[in-house]
């Protein structure tokens, strides 16, 4: 079963996946008409900023066992097998906050949205792009990212190449191997820049 | 293997689950007093308020007992338990048990007055109080008194004032919830709260209703009368464990429990509003009555009782409620005064309305109040509940968004 896999190290911050997930979300499932929507579609992957600005593509790990769910007050979260999808079922859904308080990355939102009845306010995360996925399609996200911090593949796969990237790195024959070529660069150079300011400014996303 | 449960609320849900994902062929007996399918304790406030029918309370299917091949035995409570021979006493018959879990959660603390057998007093822990509530609002009431400021006065309080009822609170502190929030936050709530007209009066008690059939008035300990014609008590709870030999098993004020949520008697096990484990934030024993904690610990109690052996070491009191137009998140330690060494830091925004006070001791964050901009306050509560040092600059976190690689 393929996953969303985050490598947060070749993120640059282009934010085109949020861009991406909004439309995916969206009842035209194109930018300029999603614009118009109302509600107004909204990512559900969330680009905030880590230590040195660099980009960090923050949005729902799918855990098992989630602690999101096991806090759901009415019931409403649940895994859909076979998906390692957790799912939040709007009708059910009191907009409590309580997935907000156990959920350890912060990635659910509550507003309004257009799988809910109108007007009802529901907690809002990544749902793997069912959708998408039911139409042989990939999630947008992923579809969208060009510079690889997101991939769709099974875990089996991304530890197989993660570990074979490690392993080469330490092997005598690679000098440094870059484990994200051409984005540790520029992650350094944000950093050494950053690193000259006295107090980096906090996100607020 | 025979497991029995007493409890059909969410610890004893959880644990039950946890044991048939484990153990197919056991048999699992489940004594619960409430004749219904496990509900979600905590919306009976959302059904006072009106946001929530009643029929949305449960929280599995009605085929949860088959589902699961549970037993259960409902409508009655369980009124002995003799450890040596491991076995309970509920409705004049005796039920034996390979594992036990004490899951009955807690009933309402009790208060002392006059009149108390008049209608229309009740207590806010069950649904069938608030079937009672809900009839009384039918019957025309208008004025509430509420007696407690904690979690559920403040909800009863709450729900009454959605429902349009004129309502007076009585507290013993200055501002209500003062065991979930700091002073600042908590007058931010009680300024809200009076602003959508709630008559708050502080250190006074009731002491007598009267009324011919259901109360029509309170009495009150400065001497002064007030018209109602509804009371609800919200004054805490206390475990339900009236039938727990504390001679054979060591009770504080919940059942002590270990790292793996076994109590001092073999083969009995404890979990939820009745257990007693080691909080996180204080790091010494504490009941942490929520609905988050039942749900754990009913789970790892389970699975303890089914022969795994894991510790459950996150106890963590902690809450979110959401009034009017606050929204509130808090945990662990909220009065840096409870515990020594703190250090506190603390940001308001008077145009956002935002708040944080968070608490530190050493480099752990053991405590977190937030008021508003709450959504990612989850990070926060993982930063306590899993002790993680935090080594970036404190005040990064006082942001309302922030990157966990950022400080921990
Ligand atoms: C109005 C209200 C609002 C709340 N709001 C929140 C909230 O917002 N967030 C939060 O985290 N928590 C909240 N809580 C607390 C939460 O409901 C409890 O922490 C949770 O329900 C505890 O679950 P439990 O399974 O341990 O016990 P319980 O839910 O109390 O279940 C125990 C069951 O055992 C039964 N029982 C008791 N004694 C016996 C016996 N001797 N024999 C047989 N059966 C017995 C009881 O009748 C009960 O059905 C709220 C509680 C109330 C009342």
């Amino acid at each position: 079963m393929k996953q969303v896999v985050v490598h947060p190290e070749r993120c640059v911050g282009c934010m085109q996946c949020q861009v991406a997930c909004a439309v995916a979300h969206s009842e035209a499932k194109q930018l300029v008409p999603a614009l118009f929507e109302s509600p107004r579609p909204r990512s559900r992957i969330h680009v905030g900023a880590g230590q040195y600005n660099e980009g960090f593509p923050n949005r729902c790990r799918h855990c098992d066992p989630a602690p999101c769910l096991l806090a759901c007050l009415p019931g409403a979260i649940t895994r859909v097998a076979d998906t390692a999808t957790v799912m939040i079922n709007v009708d059910t859904c009191i907009n409590c906050a309580s997935c907000a308080m156990a959920c350890p990355f912060g990635v659910i939102r509550y507003h309004e949205d257009r799988s809910a009845q109108a007007g009802k306010t529901v907690a809002v995360k990544c749902d793997n792009c069912l959708a998408r996925q039911r139409e042989g399609g990939i999630p947008a996200c992923v579809e969208t990212c060009l510079s690889g911090a997101l991939t769709f593949e099974t875990l089996d796969a991304a530890y197989k190449r993660q570990t074979d990237a490690v392993a080469r790195s330490v092997s005598a024959l690679a000098a440094a191997e870059d484990l994200a070529p051409g984005w540790a660069l520029l992650n350094a150079h944000k950093k050494a820049r950053l690193e000259l300011l006295t107090s980096p400014a906090p996100s607020d996303e | 293997m025979q497991y029995v449960i007493i409890g059909n609320g969410i610890a004893g849900v959880n644990a039950a689950e946890a044991i048939r994902r484990m153990d197919p062929d056991g048999r699992i007996l489940m004594i619960g007093d409430e004749p219904l399918l496990p509900y979600c304790r905590p919306m009976i406030s959302m059904v006072l308020e009106g946001s929530v029918p009643l029929a949305k309370l449960p929280i599995r299917p009605a085929s949860f007992y088959d589902d699961c091949k549970i037993e259960p035995i409902l409508g009655n409570r369980v009124t002995g338990l003799d450890v040596d021979a491991g076995r309970v006493d509920v409705n004049g018959k005796r039920v034996a048990y390979d594992k036990l879990l004490i899951a009955a959660g807690a009933d309402p603390r009790p208060i002392r007055a006059e009149g108390l057998g008049l209608g229309n007093i009740a207590y806010m822990r069950t649904e069938a109080h608030v079937r009672r509530m809900l009839a009384a609002l039918d019957g025309g009431a208008r004025r509430a008194l509420v007696l407690g400021g904690g979690l559920v006065g403040f909800k009863a309080a709450y729900g009454l004032m959605c429902r349009g009822l004129a309502v007076t609170m009585l507290i013993r502190s200055g501002y209500p919830l003062s065991m979930q929030v700091d002073a600042f936050a908590g007058g931010m709530i009680l300024d809200t709260l009076t602003a959508h007209g709630l008559d708050v009066r502080v250190d006074i008690a009731a002491e007598v209703f009267e009324g011919k059939d259901t109360v029509e008035a309170a009495r009150l300990s400065d001497g002064s009368r007030l018209d109602c014609d509804l009371v609800v008590i919200g004054k805490g709870v206390l475990p339900a464990l009236d039938f727990v030999p504390r001679d054979r098993i060591e009770v504080d004020l919940g059942l002590v429990v270990d790292l793996f949520l076994q109590t001092s008697a073999p083969n009995v096990y404890a979990a939820g509003d009745a257990a007693e484990s080691i909080d996180v934030a204080r790091q010494t024993r504490w009941v942490n009555a929520i609905w988050p904690e039942a749900a754990a610990q009913g789970k790892v109690a389970g699975i303890n009782m089914a022969g795994r052996t894991v510790p459950y070491e996150r106890s963590l009191s902690r809450n979110v409620i959401r009034i009017f137009d606050l929204d509130v998140m808090t945990a662990g330690v909220v009065d840096p005064q409870m515990i020594t060494g703190t250090e506190v830091i603390t940001r308001f925004d008077p145009a956002t309305r935002r708040y944080r006070q968070l608490v530190f001791q050493e480099d752990r964050l053991v405590g977190m109040t937030l008021v508003n901009a709450i959504e990612q306050g989850g990070v926060l509560m993982a930063l306590i509940q899993n002790r993680i040092p935090v080594a970036g600059r404190r005040e990064r976190l006082l942001a309302p968004g922030f990157n966990y690689r950022a400080v921990a």
